[in-house]
């Protein structure tokens, strides 16, 4: 047999190098607004489309989807072709996966500071943009198992193994996450309500940090490691056990986003118990990696790239042993809805993801562009600006988190909150906010600096888009003879292996999930709930559409420390009709749960137009635009039909006369204003999301007195 | 300066001990002193062990001079040559049960994907350990709080939480002499009172009723006009109840009695200041006169 010649495409690794480049650039420039947003409330420049509320959305996914998904494309498409000794299956395709991506992510810039938002946390996106990311998604699947089916390499190497369990996994999650009525070209209800729409949502974040932070590049780092350092895979047997236990244990441990919330009991426990055994498996992709090393540690004190890879496997072994740490109910009913969880995730996302992503780049743009690094002492100015940056930005979160729960959780001996405004715990941690905008600033410097060295190496060399390399055929499977060991076989059989990781994740994800959806006595109901009116629900899509949840939580823990401040804990049966859940993730301004009648119209009127009129000091920025802007009534007909469908129980018919109500509501509420000499007209925004936030929790309160 | 410390050791167990006995400094503090003698003690033990081992030198040394050793012989029967140290890293390669750089080729997977190849070491013994541990931690946690119900699930921890919290703080109210209510409260023009009433409007009410009580958001507390009395006692039941209707809200849960009383009493000797940009009056007119029998009985 002669060995066949063929080409491998570095132009698509190419593109996809300087996608990253420049979405982490401005992924990164969005999360330092931010930052400062939150001791400078006025850098949104007083303006609607930059407030912390609508763009903190597009840091994440500007860095999750953009930044980290274009490097995963580059480090995919770069080894995949190597490994399998095969050209990307198709050229097309591979530009389609390009481009479509790219359109995606702009569409993002472009919906997420207009407002169209679904609120659920790294999933924004709405709905006809969900469809293009499903197409997407399986235009790169379809390239991916197209190369694999032309390979010259009999056996899939464990790097293609990590890429095949991303790729089923994200698409299980993306498809039922994204389960969306819609009701308009950017508005659509979850499907799912309350309890059930937390479990999904957080079913899904947890194990898109699993399958789209880690996974695909712990495959990454199984090519480009070994290769860097030009050393075996320390341990084949590690690699399967740590494989096969990652993606069975990852999925089980969505529910420790939600502990001490109504989630059932058996849920959260399940969450917690999965969480610690995750420990190990996280831990063998570290070892193996580290372990690669050994006997190359030398080379580590030179070589920027190796320390770009050291540091980053040493966060991962950090942010997954903190993981399950942090799962544990003891723990995280502290650190839960603090800063504490913001420094964890950016360990993660700095260390790991960016610290693997700068030394897969400057190990792959200098090979494709067969010239040197432009400048070495850059690059090491990278990675010690980078990892002090990371010590910045780390420290004071942690510092601000500790800080900002001990006072909230303490107590005078009278037995009263020692801080019973919230706004005093939010001022005693500006500080530690501003020391860690200079650890981000730090941190986006050095990837400023990586884009110039980057770049001047592309222009010193000059790229080889078809690299010439060669393999024998593949001998017709009938002639291979018998493997030693099962998993030798599977590696062989690509669509079985895809089969079996897609069991494997579904284990988890059916015992979790069926239960709290289909088991109707998981959600006790409780009979003073009653469904939004009209104008509530207007106003709470402006509460979704200003991304209020980003900043404030809306669900009360049994915990003494909240019931004092905030109320009567949170029950399941309050959140039925709740077309998405707005419990939140972080606790920059207090729990809004129990809002309602808490202070009168004008308060909230004031507040919103400019909140340190009422709260001198705070950080929130002012909402004049609600003043202003018209309430667009002619979407509640829609709103009303959907919910219906929903399963809300409007009336057959109300959708005609909900707008007749809306406008009596709202005249009730302008009048009341008047009262208070505040001049606006019924039809504002500020009237609807004052209505809103006027229910929030009130009918709990209703039932008490009912019962009385 | 052995006999100096032990009888310093002799002196704090001494002063701990009639401390016990009299009960005259509080348990806490009882035990931070014996924590303090116990370090102090084990402090004492390593010097004095210390000074031990340099006496035996220096009677060896005397010793071996007596016999005639010459300085150089002393030297080499104090100082005997070193065993030769282990290889570095083998202790550490044993700990992680990894086997030596040397014997990699045995294991080397005759199979390369790019240029890669892999090694057949086993799994290490304490991966193994630790995932077994974690199984078995998990195992237990389900068995725990779903099985044997030994521990307790959020709800009934917020029961414990709560019942724990009301013993404390009735306990401590019990001893404290701040228990005033709506009922009890008395109108008193206590400038200390006064001046940490303002203290509390000014964190707490400035923003809705203004800084001078002018009125804002809320209404003038300073004219002739109430919504709900204009007694110290209906003042004293609306901050601490609130009027939820009206906007007010409760402040039962961030002030104590004695706060409300305080601010409540700031607010009566606010009375006819007449402060700028008043609000129009609202409410009922009450004789200011009303309210002086209240001070007076």
């Amino acid at each position: 047999m002669q060995p066949e010649k063929f080409y491998y495409d570095n132009k698509i690794v190419r593109n996809f190098g300087i996608a990253t480049v420049i979405w982490g650039i401005i992924g990164m420039t969005v999360g330092l607004i931010i930052a400062i947003q939150l001791y400078a409330p006025g850098m949104n420049m007083n303006n609607q489309y930059t407030t912390y509320g609508r763009i903190r959305p597009l840091h994440t996914n500007a860095v999750i989807f953009a930044f980290v998904g274009n490097a995963i494309f580059m480090g995919v498409y770069y080894s995949l072709q190597r490994l399998l000794k095969a050209r990307m299956y198709s050229d097309w395709l591979s530009k389609i996966h390009f481009w479509g991506w790219q359109l995606i992510i702009v569409s993002a810039v472009i919906t997420l500071p207009l407002g169209f938002t679904t609120s659920h946390e790294y999933a924004e996106l709405e709905w006809p943009i969900d469809i293009a990311i499903t197409l997407i998604w399986v235009v790169f699947g379809v390239n991916m198992f197209g190369t694999i089916f032309k390979r010259r390499e009999r056996h899939l190497y464990v790097a293609i193994w990590f890429y095949i369990a991303t790729f089923v996994t994200i698409a299980v999650l993306h498809i039922v996450n994204s389960m969306e009525l819609p009701i308009s070209a950017f508005k659509s209800y979850y499907i799912y309500a309350g309890v059930q729409d937390a479990l999904v949502q957080w079913w899904y974040g947890h194990n898109a940090v699993a399958f789209f932070l880690t996974t695909p590049y712990l495959g990454m780092m199984y090519y480009f490691l070994p290769k860097m350092a030009n050393r075996p895979i320390y341990s084949y047997k590690l690699s399967i056990l740590h494989f096969w236990a990652l993606i069975f244990i990852y999925i089980w441990a969505g529910p420790h986003h939600l502990l001490y919330t109504t989630l059932p009991g058996w849920a959260q426990s399940l969450g917690i118990a999965f969480s610690i055994m995750l420990i190990a498996p996280s831990w063998g992709g570290m070892i193996n990696g580290l372990l690669t090393l050994r006997g190359a540690w030398d080379k580590v004190r030179d070589d920027v790239v190796l320390k770009f890879m050291v540091v980053g496997l040493t966060a991962y072994g950090m942010a997954t042993f903190e993981g399950p740490m942090l799962s544990l109910k003891q723990v995280n009913g502290f650190a839960h809805f603090s800063d504490w969880i913001i420094a964890h995730v950016h360990v993660g996302a700095l260390g790991w993801n960016g610290f693997l992503t700068f030394a897969i780049l400057y190990w792959v743009i200098p090979r494709i562009y067969k010239t040197e690094l432009f400048s070495k002492k850059l690059s090491a100015f990278h990675f010690w600006i980078g990892t002090l940056g990371i010590l910045f930005y780390a420290i004071p979160m942690y510092w601000a988190g500790f800080t900002q729960s001990l006072m909230l959780k303490e107590f005078t001996p009278e037995g009263m909150l020692k801080y019973p405004n919230f706004l005093e715990t939010t001022l005693q941690i500006l500080p530690m906010h501003m020391m860690r905008s200079a650890g981000g600033a730090m941190y986006l410097l050095g990837v400023i600096v990586m884009a110039y060295n980057l770049a001047r190496t592309m222009m010193q060399g000059s790229l080889v888009a078809n690299e010439a390399a060669q393999a024998m055929p593949l001998a017709p499977a009938n002639t291979v003879v018998k493997e030693h060991s099962w998993h030798r076989t599977l590696e062989r059989k690509p669509i079985q292996l895809m089969i079996a990781a897609l069991v494997v994740i579904l284990v988890g994800t059916f015992v979790e999930l069926m239960p709290t959806l289909t088991i109707k006595s998981n959600i006790p109901t409780i009979a003073s709930v009653k469904s939004y009116t009209p104008l509530e629900l207007q106003g709470r899509d402006l509460y979704i559409r200003e991304g209020c949840s980003n900043c404030h939580s809306q669900t009360v823990r049994p915990f003494r420390s909240e019931t004092e401040r905030y109320g009567e804990y949170s029950k399941a049966g309050e959140f039925v009709y709740d077309h998405p859940f707005l419990w939140g993730s972080k606790r920059t301004g207090p729990d809004l749960a129990r809002e309602g009648q808490k202070y009168g119209n004008a308060w909230h009127y004031n507040h919103l137009m400019d909140p340190r009129l009422m709260s001198p000091g705070s950080i929130m920025p002012n909402y004049d635009w609600l003043i202003s802007q018209k309430l667009d009534t002619t979407t509640t007909r829609s709103k009303i039909n959907a919910m219906r469908t929903l399963g809300v129980p409007y009336a057959l018919g109300y959708e005609d006369k909900a707008n007749a109500d809306l406008d009596k509501q709202a005249k009730g509420i302008s009048d009341n204003l008047a009262t208070d000499h505040i001049k606006v007209k019924s039809n504002k925004e500020i009237i609807a999301i004052i209505a809103y936030l006027q229910r929030l929790g009130v009918d709990i309160k209703a039932n008490k007195t009912n019962n009385k | 300066m052995k006999r100096y410390s032990i009888g310093l050791i002799f002196t704090l167990m001494g002063v701990t001990g009639t401390a016990s006995a009299d009960n005259l400094i509080p348990g806490d503090l009882q035990n931070y002193i014996a924590y303090g003698a116990i370090i102090i003690m084990l402090l004492l033990i390593v010097i004095a062990m210390l000074v031990l081992l340099r006496a035996f030198k220096v009677i060896t040394m005397v010793i071996l001079k007596s016999q005639g050793y010459t300085k150089a012989e002393i030297e080499a029967e104090m100082h005997p040559p070193k065993k030769e140290k282990k290889p570095k890293g083998e202790v550490w390669n044993k700990l992680l049960s990894l086997r030596p750089l040397a014997e990699e080729k045995e294991l080397l997977i005759a199979h390369d994907y790019d240029g890669i190849q892999e090694l057949d070491n086993p799994i290490p013994g304490w991966f193994m350990y630790l995932f077994y541990a974690t199984i078995i931690f998990a195992g237990g946690y389900l068995l725990n709080y779903h099985v044997f119900h030994t521990g307790q699930l959020q709800y009934d921890e917020y029961k414990t939480e709560m019942a724990q919290a009301d013993i404390a703080k009735k306990l401590y109210l019990s001893k404290a002499a701040n228990q005033v209510d709506e009922n009890t409260v008395k109108l008193v023009n206590d400038p200390a009172v006064i001046s940490a009433g303002q203290a509390i409007f000014i964190q707490n009410c400035k923003p809705c009723h203004g800084e001078h009580a002018e009125g804002n958001v809320g209404p003038n507390l300073t004219d002739d006009y109430w919504l709900h009395g204009g007694k110290i006692n209906d003042l004293f039941k609306t901050i601490k109840y609130g009027v939820l209707a009206k906007g007010m809200p409760t402040w039962e849960k961030q002030l104590s009695p004695k706060q409300i009383a305080d601010v409540a009493n700031y607010v009566k000797s606010l009375h006819g200041t007449n402060p700028a940009g008043a609000k129009e009056p609202q409410g009922t007119k009450e004789a200011p006169a009303n309210d002086q029998l209240v001070a007076i009985k």
